[in-house]
Parts: structure tokens; sequence; C-alpha cells
């Protein structure tokens, strides 16, 4: 990052003139800015305005002792890294002070080299516990926002029934709501398929991302899965006017996988390939075996896929909203646990789409080796 | 001129609260407005310069409310528009990053989602009286 282009600060704490001399001249050869103080008050004051990634303090000064520093400078910034200095007789003083959060200690005399690597190790400590820090921040916060984000997916469908009955308790009666009854209780039916759909995909979510739906790899031949996957979508094809077409090669096409995960998979291609079709359009589904890989495709008649939507297609809950765009009703959940579950299985989905034309959605699984068999036993 | 009818506009992309919310207020003698999204809220509040503003926040975009009350509230046009905020987010969102800045803490109202009906039309009589 930019900040790390700026020389690192370390400070050095010692009584002792030829020390902090020679301290001074070995850390800044190696680039550091470095400044030294000669007892704890002004090392402290020091340590405040300069904000070091490292300090070098001796234990034995007058004043303030070195074991105060340490918990002093602590108070200032937990980050900071301390190594501390001690003379031969003060080894149990040094694991004190270790105890009280020094990162580690240098006996006198140590050789410039002992102090170079030490304070190297103490630097590169620090950066990478800062780095686990920020990752930790961002985690949390990618978290939080999905929690509200669920939360507001949750509520939106329950909101609008909780409206809907609301004016139909105060309103019931009179002549214009009355009129509307039959159309709001089936709106309210449909609001609340949405509610079991949402928390079904997201606990499919949740499942593959804990690895308990991906878990089992068994031989799964998706000759056999894709036809019966095709035939569930049947009458939901016909109701949208769209025919289900399969052209799957002659020869076997075994994946390793797990068949409930393969199933999720391909319901959400399929569905959407129906979802976002034509009246008379179409859906094929391909497949075909391509070196030590199979290779399914689905490909639609439909609406397409805008180019602007195109990075955000994998995103959970993202679905396009715009005025060409059918309505339809979905999660938006689907192509992201579709992405997780090949993903998983260490292949690839992708998709290529004209507006208007219509979508192929892409998927790329190694094949079934028999060798993996072996594998699945042991694992058993 | 004086005009008797109180319009409201509502600003909010699920289509069932909108029907329910309309049938609501109509019922009660408002006259009602609705758009979907922030852009087409602000568009036709210009044009028709309603009485009041009832606005969602999570629209397609995360914060799309926020940044429709902002838009409003530069609208030379709009001056004076009360805009209530009705929202399944719990009030002031301590998560939600930057909000652009402050003016959007402007709306006047915050009502948590689902809304209360009786009470929201009790809360617009309050601030623009019943239509006559
Ligand atoms: N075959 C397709 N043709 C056109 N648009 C599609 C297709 N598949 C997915 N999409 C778009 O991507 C969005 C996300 O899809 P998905 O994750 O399956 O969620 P859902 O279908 O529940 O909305 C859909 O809302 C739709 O806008
Ligand atoms: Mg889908």
């Amino acid at each position: 990052m930019g900040e790390a282009a700026a020389p690192e600060t370390v400070v050095v704490i010692d009584d002792d003139y030829a020390m902090r001399l020679s301290c001074c001249k070995i850390l800044s050869k190696m680039g550091f800015g470095v400044e030294a103080f000669e007892d704890g008050t002004r090392g402290l004051e020091g340590v405040g305005r300069l904000k070091p990634g490292l300090i070098v303090v001796d234990l034995k000064m007058p004043g303030i002792s070195g074991m105060e520093v340490i918990s002093r400078v602590h108070e200032i910034d937990p980050q900071i890294t301390i190594v501390v200095i001690t003379g031969y007789a003060t080894i149990d003083t040094a694991v004190e002070a270790m105890k009280c959060g020094a990162y580690d200690f240098l006996p006198k005399p140590f050789s410039p080299d002992e102090l170079r690597l030490i304070v190297n190790r103490g630097l590169e400590r620090r950066r990478l516990s800062l780095e686990s820090q920020r990752c930790e921040v961002e985690r949390a916060m990618l978290k939080r926002r999905f929690v509200t984000f669920v939360s507001h997916q949750l509520r939106t469908p329950l909101v609008a029934i909780h409206q809907y009955l609301d004016v139909l308790k105060h309103l019931g009666d009179t002549a214009e709501v009355a009129a509307k009854r039959e159309e709001w209780i089936d709106r309210c039916l449909k609001r609340t398929d949405e509610l079991q759909s949402l928390i079904a995909d997201w606990l499919t979510l949740a499942r593959v991302e804990g690895g308990t739906l991906t878990k089992e790899r068994i031989k799964v031949d998706l000759k056999q899965l894709l036809p019966g996957i095709l035939k569930t979508y049947e009458a939901m094809a016909a109701g949208e006017g769209v025919s289900l077409h399969a052209a799957l090669s002659e020869a076997p096409l075994c994946v390793s996988g797990d068949w409930n995960c393969l199933t999720v998979l391909f319901d959400n291609l399929i569905t959407n390939g129906i979802k976002y079709n034509r009246p008379g359009g179409k859906v094929t589904v391909s497949g075909w075996p391509a070196e030590g890989e199979v290779v399914v495709t689905v490909g639609d008649t439909g609406v397409g896929i805008p180019e602007q939507y195109r990075p955000f297609l994998f995103d959970e809950f993202f679905r396009i909203k715009d005025e060409g765009a059918k309505k339809t009703t979905g999660t938006g959940l689907g192509l992201h646990i579709s992405k997780k579950i090949v993903a998983e299985m260490a292949g690839s989905l992708d998709f290529e789409s004209q507006p208007g034309t219509g979508s192929t959605f892409r998927v790329r699984v190694p094949a079934w080796h028999e060798a993996d068999v072996a594998k699945t036993g042991s694992s058993e | 001129m004086t005009r008797v009818e109180k319009r409201i506009l509502i600003v909010d992309d699920d289509r069932d609260f909108v029907e329910a919310t309309q049938a609501f207020l109509e019922a009660n003698g408002f006259t009602v407005l609705k758009a979907h999204n922030g852009k087409d809220g602000v568009k036709l509040a210009k044009m028709e310069r309603p009485d009041l503003i009832l606005m969602d926040i999570m629209m397609d975009e995360r914060t799309e409310g926020f940044f429709t009350i902002q838009e409003m509230r530069r609208q030379e046009e709009l001056k004076g528009v009360p805009i209530f905020v009705i929202s399944s987010l719990y009030t002031e969102m301590p998560d939600f990053d930057n909000p652009p800045d402050r003016a959007w803490l402007a709306h006047d109202e915050f009502l948590a989602k689902p809304v209360d009906m009786v009470q929201l039309v009790e809360k617009i009589r309050q601030r623009i009286g019943q239509p006559a």
C-alpha cells in the first residue's frame, strides 16, 4: 500500500550514550527514521509524537523503568512492537518484560546483525498483525452489511402482506376495498411464496458456504441427471409458452460431484432460461465431454442480459430491474449459489448474451476419473 | 387559488406496498401519485409539486431514498414540501456507510415499516390537514 513506501520510524530509549549512538547508526543505515532518547519520560513523549512502528528500550534506566515504559507505550498504541535491551544478569527481567508485552529481547552486548535481525522480525510481525486486523474489520463490515441487506429482503414481502391486511382490516367493508379483496389475497399468497423461496435459497447458500452441500463426491452421470430435471420443469415451461430441448452427446457425461448440488445448479440455470424467455421461446440444454472436462450449456432465446449489468450477475441478491426486464419473481441468489457450487467443484461458470436474442450459460467441470473412487473411498 | 385536493406522492419500489397504502390514503380523501424509483420520484415531484412525499430508502440502490431526498431538497419547486421516510431499516442505521452528507437527515418524519396506516394518516393530517 501507499504507506509502505514511507520509512518506518524506530525509537531508541537508552541512558547509555554509546549504545544510543550505535543503535541509531545501525538502524538509520537500514533505512528507518530513528530518534533516540535518554530516559523513559522523554522517550514516551517521543513515542506519542512520532508514532513509531517499533521501539528499542533499555530495561535498566534511571527514572521511569523500562518495564513501565513498555506498559505506557502499549497504552499509546498496542500495535507498537517493543524490543528490550538487557544485561546478562537480568534475563529474568527480560522474561518478565516479555510477559508484559515486549516482543523480544537483546542481551548486551549484541552485534549489529543481531539488532538488524530482531528489528526486521519485529516489524514483519507488526505488519502481519496490522494486516489481519484490517481484514477482520473489513470482514465484520461486510457481514454487517449482509445482515442488514438480508433482513431487508426478508422484511419486504412481510411488510407488503402486513400492509394489505391492515387495509383489509380497517376498510374491508367498503365497496372499493371489497372489490380488491380477491386480488390482494392472491398477492399476499404470492408474497408468502416469495418469502419461502428466499428462506430456502438462503439456507442453500449457507449450506454451500458451510460445505455441507458439496462434501459428497460421487460419480454422477449428467446424462441421467439432466433429463430428469428437464422433466420437472416441463409444466412451468409450458405455462410460459417455452419449449425445453436436450442435446446431450452419445458418450456418458460423468463428473465427480454431489447429486443435490448439481441439481441445484441446473435447476437455477434452467428455470432462469424459462423465466427470462418469451412466449414461443426455447431452452436448450447441451452437454459434451472436452479434454478431461464436461461442458454443459443452457441456452435460451429470451430477453438477454444488457452489457451494463453483466459484472453484477453473480452477486448475491442481484436482479435486473430496468424497463426492459420482464416482471418475474426471484431472489437474486440463484446464480450466486450456482457460481459457488461450480467453484467448489473446481469448475467454471460463465455466460454469453445478446440482448433481445438470448443468453447461454456454460458450466465446465472436471470429468470423472476412475482414480477418484479411491479418494472417495478413503474419505468415507 | 386554493387547492382543496391534498396530493401525496409515494416513492417505493414495492408495488404491493404502494397499492395498499394508496388504497388507504384514497379512502381517507387524499389523492395519490406514485413512483417506483428515486429518479421518477424527483421528476414527478417537480412536475406535480405534491403536498407531501412518502419515501422508501432501499430501492434499486441501497441508499436510493437518501440520495433522492437530497436531490429533492435541492429543488426550488419543492421548498417546504414535507418528506416522510417509511423504511424497514431501523431509524438511524448505524451501519449505513458514509451517507453523502447529513442532508438526508432533513426528512421530517421517520416511520418504520410495516407502518400503522391509521397512524400514518393521522401524521399526514397533522402536517398538511385534511382534504376538503
Ligand atoms: N437466462 C437469463 N436471461 C436473462 N437474464 C437472466 C438470466 N439468468 C439470470 N438473469 C438475470 O440475472 C438475475 C439473477 O439471477 P438469479 O441469481 O438466478 O436470481 P433470480 O432468478 O432469483 O432473480 C435475474 O434476476 C435476471 O435479471
Ligand atoms: Mg434464478
